[in-house]
């Protein structure tokens, strides 16, 4: 189960907020102490191959945050923004243009002072080396170019405000007078990487069990990071983790542990903490080329026959919960969550509501209690989930009991991870249990757009990046599009609305549960950890950029 | 002379063979590295950027199968296994010399012990069949190699590390101690390898020791060893030199194989303690669908064997000439 998290969400990216950025921690024991190892405990299924180039999808998860930072940090959670390496930034009022002022006084570990030119390198580096390019930035830049000494300007092709979470927040910022010497940057494998941020891999810093971050001493947050050290064990397997971070070894954990009560909190109740915010639907999607996902009445039939807090209690130990079919994740975006529209149609577990909803598209019960259409064919259709998710093949199996009882039948087909998105890419599936393969975002646009945004899909047969089911409706469309392109939000607030009325209405996807980021954390010595209360950065060691965050403010007590 | 002959032809074709399958076999699971590759980076990356990575990687999924193969042998002569594709950039060789000597290691060191000690046990039950040694020894250790190596390990790490806190519980090595060459380091490395070790020992055991007590008794029974009594020879020399010189004969066989299977690393126990050898790499490559790994290591294995069993072929025609006779 954990597995999922590091595959799906592990190699996104995210961002977080601020205090940080003006050095004044909040802690409630007064100035942080310095010094102090901390122990990082996530499964990520790998040994290290100790390398740090962050442009390598297998590695960036290690590099970037802490030894190379974005422009500016964006918190996943909550959309707020932290200048990092750019003080600010001003979009221009077609939206079409976006210009960094640059930080000064930013060094690279190797002493070399940053400049606006090392930022205009990377972004001309991922052009001619279009293998870097793990965001596709390219797809919306048009031209990167310096302007005076400190500004750096961006153009697009066509407005695409949301796409500055993937160039300011998702981008590792390299330095120019290094990689300019490597001649093959897609080979490179950056074993002793040179950054702008708080923590430094140095020679002999990593061995295939263990990178040890050491503190940058001359990072230019003045007084930060306030750990000595970071440590990053490898593991393999989920059950070695949760012991390392039950017996007190790591303090920071990623991990998915059943039972956290007793197996983990109750070792010590005092400092033994988690929280599990959630970041992204885990829903059921529909084939819209397939007959009758076609007709609304059975979209709805299927939203109305699924009882999600069962799913939640009994298919996810209840650490994830239940999904709205807004398709806005609560209560993380509450802010955008329109409760007047969700209360008037209310999904909530009804069968009698669904079998009166597929009569009224014209089906017939069986009398197996299965309806049929009128040539006689079952409401019966396969669906596909992931083998070795097991958590997933409990919740399926409280759905299709559910289903049963509003007269649809599922039969549930297990496909390894890579079969199965391939399956969802190409459209070949009737009904398939999960979330997409693309990383959430800071708020709820960037997981809507890859779900229903029609561009982002493809003809049956052909690779989709989003859109599974094929949702092809000109109304979504023009709302994701002018979503784009507002920097209002007055204006976003009031399009989301308009498409949480479409998902409510049309139901082109079902939400059923929400996944989360797993995070434990001992205050055992260390304070300084996002909370509920101060959510100021995803708080998985997954979550990145989010991490670097973390490890500027956690100290040692 | 010539049954050494054909068992080297024997050898070479269940190579080819061997190295056939190990072609086929990455091939006919659902996907394939094209398909890993665009799930990896979440259907999100351009075409272009796929194609960069896939020449990157050197997948050439253009290329047919019967050019594929040829240039898969051609490699091998070169001892050139390709390019891994979850530690990109690093090569499949590379990565292999990181985790071949933690397996040698642990799991060769633990099959010597647990050979050495199975037979003494063995050739001692034996001798005083019968005795206390016998009627304890021998069954224990037979029951508890019937356990799986996973479930042992997993008591050991809960008796010996969580509950008494004697020795760590997982890795090959403390984080705090850096891994150049020394007596720290060696310290370290060997206090890591206790529990691992004890749990590959202690359920392996109890075949060489059956084996080993068995062949002593059929041994026993014959007329030489009546002779040599008879001659007034000393208990020990009889023991060793009569009696366990000629009973250890297939244990030897079955030691030299069981040192064939040693490279694909106690799967199970390497997983459980998290030990960065062989069968961590292994389990890794087919969850990330590293297919060139996968094949590195399978094809590692599937040499180790082979030459085990070929050197258990000549172990046995030197040791006894009855073999080669027959041949």
């Amino acid at each position: 189960m954990k597995r999922r998290g590091v595959v799906s969400i592990g190699l996104l990216v995210l961002v977080t907020v601020l205090a940080a950025a003006c050095g004044s921690p909040s802690s409630s024991t007064g100035t942080p102490l310095k010094g102090g190892t901390l122990t990082i405990d996530n499964e990520s299924g790998t040994l290290w191959n100790c390398g740090f180039n962050p442009f390598n999808g297998n590695v960036s998860f290690l590099a970037f945050g802490p030894v190379y930072e974005p422009l500016v940090y964006d918190n996943l959670l909550n959309d707020r923004k932290v200048p990092m390496l750019a003080s600010s930034y001003k979009w221009s009022s077609d939206s079409k243009s976006l210009t960094f002022t640059i930080r000064s006084g930013v060094k690279w570990s190797d002493g070399q002072p940053f400049t606006a030119a090392d930022v205009v390198y990377t972004f001309k580096l991922i052009k001619s080396n279009n293998a870097l390019d793990l965001q596709s930035v390219w797809s919306v830049l048009s031209d990167v170019s310096q302007q005076g000494s400190d500004q750096v300007v961006m153009t697009f092709q066509s407005p695409a405000v949301p796409y500055f979470y993937y160039i300011a927040n998702q981008q590792p910022i390299v330095p120019e007078h290094v990689w300019s010497k490597i001649s093959d940057p897609v080979a490179e494998k950056n074993d002793i990487p040179v950054g702008t941020g708080p923590f430094m891999v140095k020679a002999g810093g990593c061995t295939p069990q263990n990178i040890s971050y050491t503190r940058n001493p001359n990072y230019w947050q003045s007084g930060q990071p306030y750990l000595d050290k970071v440590n990053y064990p490898a593991f393999t397997d989920n059950d070695p983790a949760n012991q390392y971070l039950a017996s007190g070894q790591a303090q920071w954990g990623g991990q998915f542990i059943p039972n956290i009560d007793s197996y983990y909190v109750k070792k010590d109740k005092a400092n033994n903490h988690y929280w599990f915010p959630p970041i992204q639907n885990v829903n059921i999607f529909l084939n819209h080329t397939v007959r009758p996902f076609d007709n609304k009445l059975v979209r709805q039939a299927i939203a109305y026959g699924v009882d999600r807090p069962k799913v939640s209690k009994i298919g996810e130990y209840g650490y994830q919960p239940p999904g709205s079919q807004t398709g806005i994740v609560i209560p993380t975006f509450n802010d955008w969550y329109d409760s007047s529209q969700a209360q008037k149609y209310s999904y909530k577990f009804d069968p009698a509501k669904a079998q009166q909803l597929l009569q009224q598209a014209g089906f017939s019960k069986g009398s197996d209690g299965i309806f049929k259409d009128a040539s006689g064919k079952r409401l019966s259709f396969t669906i596909y989930s992931i083998s070795g998710y097991t958590d997933w093949t409990a919740s399926l199996q409280v759905v299709q009991d559910n289903l049963k009882q509003a007269g649809i039948e599922i039969k549930e087909q297990d496909l390894s991870h890579d079969d199965y998105f391939n399956h969802l890419f190409v459209g070949d599936f009737q009904m398939a249990y999960g979330s997409l393969s693309t990383s959430p975002g800071p708020n709820p646009y960037y997981e809507l757009r890859n779900t229903l945004y029609s561009q982002t899909s493809a003809p049956i047969g052909q690779t989709a990046a989003g859109d599974y089911g094929r949702w092809t409706d000109a109304q979504t469309d023009k709302l994701i599009e002018r979503f784009g392109a507002t920097t209002d939000s007055a204006e976003q607030h009031s399009l989301m609305k308009q498409i949480e009325g479409i998902m409510l209405e049309q139901v082109p996807v079902i939400p059923v549960t929400e996944s989360v980021a797993w995070y434990q954390y001992s205050t055992k010595g260390f304070a300084g950890w996002p909370t509920p209360s101060d959510p100021y950065a995803a708080p998985a060691p997954w979550n990145i950029p989010d991490w670097e965050q973390v490890m500027l403010r956690v100290h040692k007590t | 002379m010539g049954y050494l002959v054909r068992r080297l032809e024997f050898f070479l074709v269940t190579l080819w063979a061997a190295l056939t399958l190990n072609f086929i076999l990455p091939r006919l699971l659902p996907g394939g590295p094209e398909v890993a590759l665009r799930t990896r980076f979440h259907g999100r990356v351009s075409p272009g950027t796929i194609k960069s990575l896939e020449v990157a990687l050197g997948i050439h999924t253009q290329q047919g199968q019967l050019q594929q193969y040829l240039e898969y042998l051609g490699n091998l002569l070169h001892g050139d296994l390709g390019v891994s594709l979850g530690f990109y950039p690093e090569r499949v060789t590379q990565v292999i010399m990181v985790a071949l000597p933690w397996t040698l290691g642990l799991v060769g060191m633990a099959t010597v012990i647990a050979f050495v000690l199975g037979t003494l046990i063995g050739i001692f039950g034996a001798w005083r069949r019968g005795g206390l040694l016998d009627s304890v020894l021998p069954p224990v250790f037979v029951v508890i190699s019937a356990f799986p190596y996973f479930w042992v390990g997993l008591i050991c790490i809960l008796l010996f590390s969580i509950t008494l806190g004697w020795f760590p519980q997982a890795f090959g090595s403390s984080s705090e101690v850096t891994s150049e060459l020394s007596l720290p380091y060696v310290l370290d490395v060997l206090w890591h390898s206790i529990l691992p070790a004890f749990t590959i020992v202690l359920t392996s055991i109890g075949g060489w020791i059956l084996t080993m007590r068995n062949n002593m008794i059929t041994t026993l029974a014959e007329d030489y060893i009546r002779m040599a009594r008879a001659k007034g020879l000393s208990p020990t020399r009889i023991m060793f030199q009569y009696a366990a010189r000629n009973a250890i004969l297939p244990n030897l066989v079955g030691f030299a194989m069981s040192l064939g299977f040693v490279i694909s690393g106690a799967l199970l126990v390497e997983i459980v303690f998290n030990y960065p050898g062989l069968g961590t790499f292994l389990l890794q490559a087919v969850n990330n669908e590293d297919f060139s790994l996968m094949q590195g290591l399978f094809l590692l294995i599937t040499v180790a064997v082979l030459l085990a069993v070929v050197a258990a072929d000549f172990l046995t025609a030197w040791l006894d000439p009855r073999t080669r006779e027959r041949a």
